[in-house]
C-alpha cells in the first residue's frame, strides 16, 4: 500500500517538473470574516425585504412554497394546514432550543401528533434506533434555518445536537422556520458566512455537515421527465417569521 | 447498444450507435434540452463569464500547489477524526475500500453517484468481496439493474425508454410495473429508502474538497448523497486528488458554475459539505470516515501534457455539445468517461495508447472548450494525443503512410501543382455534382462522407491569372 510519504513525495517530484506556468491565485478570502460577515447583516437590516422577495421568487421557481407570518405561533396554523391538506399528523422536529420555541403543544392541539428530538447526545443504541424508525415513519420534518440564500432560493442547515440531519431528508414534507437574521443575498455573502463559521481552525457551527437545500428532491433520469421526491422530501416549505426567532 | 465491447473496432460501436434508432432519438432530445437549459442560465447569470474565468485560475492556483493544499486537507481531516487513504492506482482503492468494508462487516454498501468509483470499477470489486453494492442515484441504479454502464456523465441513463426501465423494476421486483416516470420513481424510493436504513457502508465520491476545513463537498439532486453520508454506520469518500480547492470562498465561486453548466440550474437541490465522522451530541452520522485519496494516472499529468484536464469539475456540457458525443452517446466511447474530455481522461488513466481511435473522434470544432466552465482547451490536447499516438507509431500504418506522403508533398509546391493535375484527370470517373461520392479503397471515408472534388481550376492557378489581369 502507498504510505502518505510516498504519495506526497510523487506529487513533489511532478510538480518539480512544471515550469512556464501561468500565474494564479485563488479566490480571495474574507480577511476578518467576523467584520464582513457583520457588515452584511448591517446592510441587510435595511435591505432585507428586497432580499426576501428575491428568496421567495427562487424558492417558488425550484418548486418550494414560501409562507410569511408576524410571530412563530402564528406558525402554527399554517403548518397544521399543510398536514391537514396532506392528511399528514406525524411531525418531527427539531428541540426546540434550536427552532427557536416549543410549538408542541400547540401543534397537540391542532390534532397532530409531534416529537421533538433530543437536545443532545443519546447514549443508548436502542434509542437511537427507536428515534431513527419514529423520523423515517414521520410525514413532516419541521426545522430551523440557519441562512437563506435569496440568489439561489436556497436554505441552509448546519447539523448538531438537536438538529438532526434526517429531520430534514426523511418525512416527504420538509417545513423550514427562519427570520431575518438568516437571510443573505448571494452566495458569495453566504461564502463569508461559511468562512466566519470555520475561522481559525473551529469546527463547523455546530454538527460534521452543512446541508445547502434548494427546493424538493428532484431527478429527471427517466426520460428526463421531472420528478420530485427521489429520495429526499418531495415538498419544501420556507416558513419567514417577521418576529426574531433566534438569538 | 448495451455494453461496450473493446474487442470490436471504434467505427463499428460508433456505426452501431447511430443505427439505433430510439438511442439517437433519446440523445437529440436530451442533449438539445441540456444545451437549452445551460444557456438560459448562463444568459441570466452576467457575472458567470467573469466568474468562469476566476474558477479556471482557482483550479491553476491549486495544482501549482497541489502538495501544500492536499497536506493541509489531509490534516484537517484527521483533525476531525477521519482517516486518510492514499491509492496510486486503482487496484489499491479498490483494496483500500474492501479492506474497510471487511472490517466494519458490511453486508451491503449503499452508494451515490460517483465517476470515481466507475472508473476504479469499484462494484465487480464489492460483489466478488461478498458485500452488496447498491447504487442510489436513480439513473445508476437503472444502470445498475441493467448491468451497463453510464452513458452520460450527470445523466447515466439517457439512453434507455420507459417501457425499458418498466421491465426492469418489474424484473427486480418480480411484478408488472406500469411504464410511467413518476410511478418507476415513487417505486425505487420505495425499494431504495429500505437500503439507506439497513447498510452498514456508504460510498460517496466528492465534488470537491476543501483543505481549510477538512470538508468533503457533495452534490446531488435526489437526496441521496445526504442519504449515504447520514444512515450508514461507514462512509468512505472516493476522491480523485485534483479535486481539492483552497477554501470555503473558493467553493462558493465553483457552486455558482457548477450546476448551471450541468443542467442549468442555479445551484443543484442538495449541496452537502461533510466535515468528518459524526460530532459529539448528532443524533447521526457514520462513527468511521474514510477519505481515499486516488492518483490513477493524475499526479503523472501534474507535469504533462493533460495537465489542464486536471481543471474538470465533471459536469457533463462538453458532451452535450460535441457533435460526435451528439450521435454516438456515451457507450460506444468504450470507457468510464465518454466525450470529448473522457478522451482525455481515458489517456490520462490508461495511456495513449488507449485513445488512438477516440483522439480521431472530434471534429475539433472547439464547441467543447466553449461550452467548459472552466474554458479547458480540449481540442489543443486532442491534437497533442493525435501527435503522441502517431509518434509513438500506434495509428494505423495507412494513416501514416498517407500522412506523410502527403505532408511531402506539400513541402514540394511544383509536385504539389502537378499532383493536382493529374487528380483532375483521374478523379473524372468518381466526381458526381462536384464531390466524389464514392473511391476505391477509400470506403470507409465516403461511405458516410463526401470527398470534395479537385476543383477545375486551383486556386494558385487563379491567383496567377489575377495577378496578370489586376494592373498594378
Amino acid at each position: 500500500m502507498t504510505t502518505r510519504a510516498e504519495f506526497m513525495a510523487r506529487i513533489r517530484a511532478e510538480l518539480g517538473k512544471t515550469r512556464g506556468l501561468p500565474p494564479a491565485t485563488p479566490a480571495r478570502r474574507p480577511a476578518r470574516p467576523r467584520v464582513e460577515a457583520e457588515a452584511i447583516r448591517a446592510e441587510l437590516a435595511e435591505r432585507w425585504p428586497e432580499a426576501l422577495e428575491r428568496f421567495r421568487h427562487e424558492l417558488e421557481k425550484v418548486g418550494g412554497v414560501f409562507y410569511r407570518v408576524a410571530t412563530l405561533a402564528e406558525v402554527v396554523p399554517v403548518v397544521a394546514g399543510i398536514a391537514r391538506e396532506r392528511a399528514a399528523r406525524r411531525l418531527v422536529s427539531w428541540h426546540a432550543a434550536e427552532l427557536g420555541g416549543d410549538l408542541g403543544p400547540a401543534l397537540t392541539a391542532q390534532g397532530l401528533e409531534p416529537v421533538a428530538m433530543p437536545p443532545g447526545e443519546v447514549a443508548s443504541a436502542a434509542e437511537r434506533q427507536r428515534l431513527r424508525e419514529l423520523v423515517a415513519a414521520a410525514e413532516l420534518g419541521l426545522t430551523g434555518v440557519d441562512l437563506a440564500i435569496a440568489e439561489t432560493g436556497t436554505l441552509v442547515l448546519s447539523s448538531g445536537a438537536g438538529r438532526p440531519r434526517s429531520t430534514s431528508l426523511l418525512p416527504p414534507y420538509h417545513i423550514a422556520l427562519f427570520d431575518r437574521t438568516a437571510l443573505v443575498e448571494s452566495l458569495a455573502q453566504a461564502g463569508v458566512f461559511l468562512e466566519l463559521w470555520h475561522a481559525d481552525g473551529a469546527p463547523g457551527p455546530r454538527g460534521a455537515v452543512i446541508s445547502f437545500i434548494t427546493g424538493p428532491s428532484r431527478t429527471a433520469d427517466i426520460e428526463l421527465t421531472l420528478t420530485r421526491g427521489v429520495h429526499g422530501p418531495k415538498e419544501v416549505h420556507a416558513i419567514f417569521v417577521e418576529a426574531p426567532i433566534r438569538g | 447498444m448495451s455494453q461496450a465491447d473493446l474487442s470490436i473496432p471504434f467505427r463499428r460501436r460508433a456505426g452501431r450507435a447511430m443505427e439505433d434508432a430510439f438511442l439517437q432519438e433519446a440523445l437529440t432530445i436530451a442533449t438539445t434540452k441540456f444545451i437549452g437549459l445551460r444557456r438560459e442560465a448562463f444568459d441570466a447569470f452576467p457575472e458567470g463569464e467573469g466568474l468562469r474565468d476566476r474558477a479556471r485560475e482557482i483550479k491553476e492556483a491549486t495544482l501549482q500547489h497541489l502538495d501544500r493544499y492536499l497536506e493541509q486537507l489531509i490534516g484537517n481531516v484527521e483533525r476531525f477524526g477521519g482517516r486518510v487513504h492514499f491509492a496510486t492506482t486503482a487496484a489499491e482503492a479498490r483494496a483500500v475500500i474492501l479492506e474497510i468494508g471487511r472490517r466494519a462487516g458490511a453486508r451491503m454498501a449503499v452508494k451515490s453517484k460517483s465517476m470515481a468509483t466507475e472508473e476504479i470499477h469499484l462494484n465487480e470489486a464489492l460483489e466478488e468481496a461478498g458485500i452488496v453494492p447498491v447504487e442510489t442515484d436513480l439513473g445508476e441504479y437503472i444502470i445498475q439493474l441493467a448491468h451497463e454502464r453510464p452513458s452520460h456523465i450527470i445523466a447515466p441513463a439517457i439512453h434507455k425508454t420507459k417501457g425499458q426501465i418498466a421491465d426492469l423494476f418489474g424484473k427486480e421486483l418480480k411484478r408488472t410495473v406500469p411504464a410511467d416516470p413518476e410511478a418507476l420513481t415513487q417505486l425505487a424510493r420505495g425499494e431504495l429508502r429500505e437500503k439507506f436504513l439497513q447498510a452498514d457502508l456508504g460510498i460517496t465520491g466528492a465534488n470537491f474538497a476543501v483543505a481549510d476545513t477538512g470538508t468533503v463537498v457533495l452534490v446531488t439532486n435526489e437526496g441521496n448523497g445526504r442519504m449515504v453520508t447520514s444512515l450508514p454506520r461507514v462512509h468512505v469518500a472516493v476522491m480523485g486528488v485534483e479535486k481539492v480547492v483552497p477554501s470555503m470562498s473558493d467553493l462558493m465561486v465553483f457552486l455558482a458554475i457548477l450546476a448551471k453548466s450541468a443542467t442549468g440550474q442555479k445551484l443543484s437541490v442538495y449541496t452537502t459539505l461533510v466535515q468528518g465522522p459524526r460530532r459529539a451530541g448528532e443524533l447521526e452520522g457514520p462513527e468511521e470516515f474514510h477519505l481515499v485519496l486516488l492518483d490513477n494516472g493524475r499526479v503523472d499529468q501534474l507535469a504533462g501534457p493533460l495537465r489542464e484536464a486536471l481543471y474538470c469539475l465533471r459536469c457533463g456540457a462538453c458532451l452535450n455539445v460535441c457533435p460526435v458525443y451528439r450521435q454516438i452517446g456515451g457507450h460506444a466511447y468504450g470507457h468510464t468517461y465518454p466525450g470529448p474530455i473522457g478522451i482525455l481522461l481515458t489517456a490520462m488513466l490508461n495511456g495513449p495508447a488507449s485513445v488512438k481511435e477516440l483522439a480521431h473522434a472530434s471534429s475539433l470544432c472547439g464547441a467543447c472548450a466553449d461550452a467548459c466552465p472552466v474554458r479547458i482547451d480540449i481540442p489543443r490536447m486532442l491534437i497533442e494525443l493525435r501527435r503522441q499516438v502517431d509518434e509513438k507509431r500506434i495509428a494505423p500504418w495507412i494513416e501514416r503512410v498517407v500522412f506523410e506522403s502527403f505532408g511531402w508533398l506539400l513541402a514540394r509546391p511544383l509536385l504539389y501543382g502537378l499532383a493536382g493535375r493529374i487528380a483532375r484527370v483521374l478523379q473524372r470517373p468518381f466526381v458526381r455534382d462536384g464531390a466524389i461520392r464514392s473511391l476505391p479503397l477509400f470506403g470507409d471515408w465516403t461511405r458516410t462522407r463526401d470527398l470534395p472534388a479537385v476543383a477545375s481550376r486551383t486556386f494558385r492557378e487563379r491567383w496567377n491569372e489575377l495577378e496578370r489581369e489586376t494592373p498594378r
